[in-house]
């Protein structure tokens, strides 16, 4: 995953370091973003449908090797270990707003 | 080449064989559906846009829309893993869809 190009968003406010693997295709992706950006919270994204192939899949099966989590989107990872697959936002509120 | 046009008038055919009802939430709808354009016009078929597909219709089958689970999603859930095609009766409901689990082995 070293080679992936994130894009990066500074926000306000820092729920540690938030990564979001997104399709640019999917309605939660989209809603999931628009709640981080709501909320002034920092992270960076990649849309994984905009990767190649080969990177898609390598990305894909490393996630799902990773954390043990079938690969749904949006994939949103915290500090590394905390995953939260799909979006929900209450679920959301309370792993990223303090 | 498919437009957004194209794609909206697939999806509401789609709908209306099936005897389903499309999300009210039109920014929701919208981004579905253009993202229905962009995976036709990419990969040659409407993949779902909820899931990231390999472009290769061979492995992408299951998830050409309507997808493979979007009747068991709607059985268990009312609608469909993208909240797009609702059922009639989890429509009159009023309920916003949310993310549900993926029903497919990745």
């Amino acid at each position: 995953m070293e080679n992936i190009n994130f894009t990066y968003e500074e926000g306000k406010s820092k729920a540690g370091d938030v990564t979001v693997y997104a399709l640019s295709t999917c309605a939660f992706c989209k809603k999931a973003l628009k709640f981080l950006r709501e909320n002034s919270i920092s992270f960076r994204y990649v849309y994984v449908d905009e990767l190649d192939y080969e990177s898609r899949e390598e990305l894909k099966a490393r996630l799902r090797d990773k954390y043990r989590e079938s690969t749904g989107f949006p994939f949103l990872v915290i500090d590394d270990k905390t995953v939260i697959v799909g979006f929900n936002e209450e679920n959301y509120k309370r792993h990223l707003v303090k | 080449m498919k437009k957004f046009e194209d794609a909206k008038l697939f999806v509401t055919m789609v709908a209306s064989q099936q005897g389903w009802e499309l999300n009210r939430d039109q920014e929701h709808l919208e981004i579905l559906i253009e993202g229905f354009a962009k995976n036709y016009n990419r990969y040659g078929y409407y993949s779902c846009p909820c899931r990231a597909a390999s472009g290769k219709k061979d492995e992408d089958r299951d998830i050409v829309c309507p997808c493979r689970y979007c009747r068991p999603d709607q059985e268990e859930y009312g609608h469909c893993f993208c909240g797009l095609y609702l059922t009639k009766e989890y429509f009159a409901t009023g309920e916003e869809p949310a993310s549900i689990p993926e029903r497919r082995k990745v």
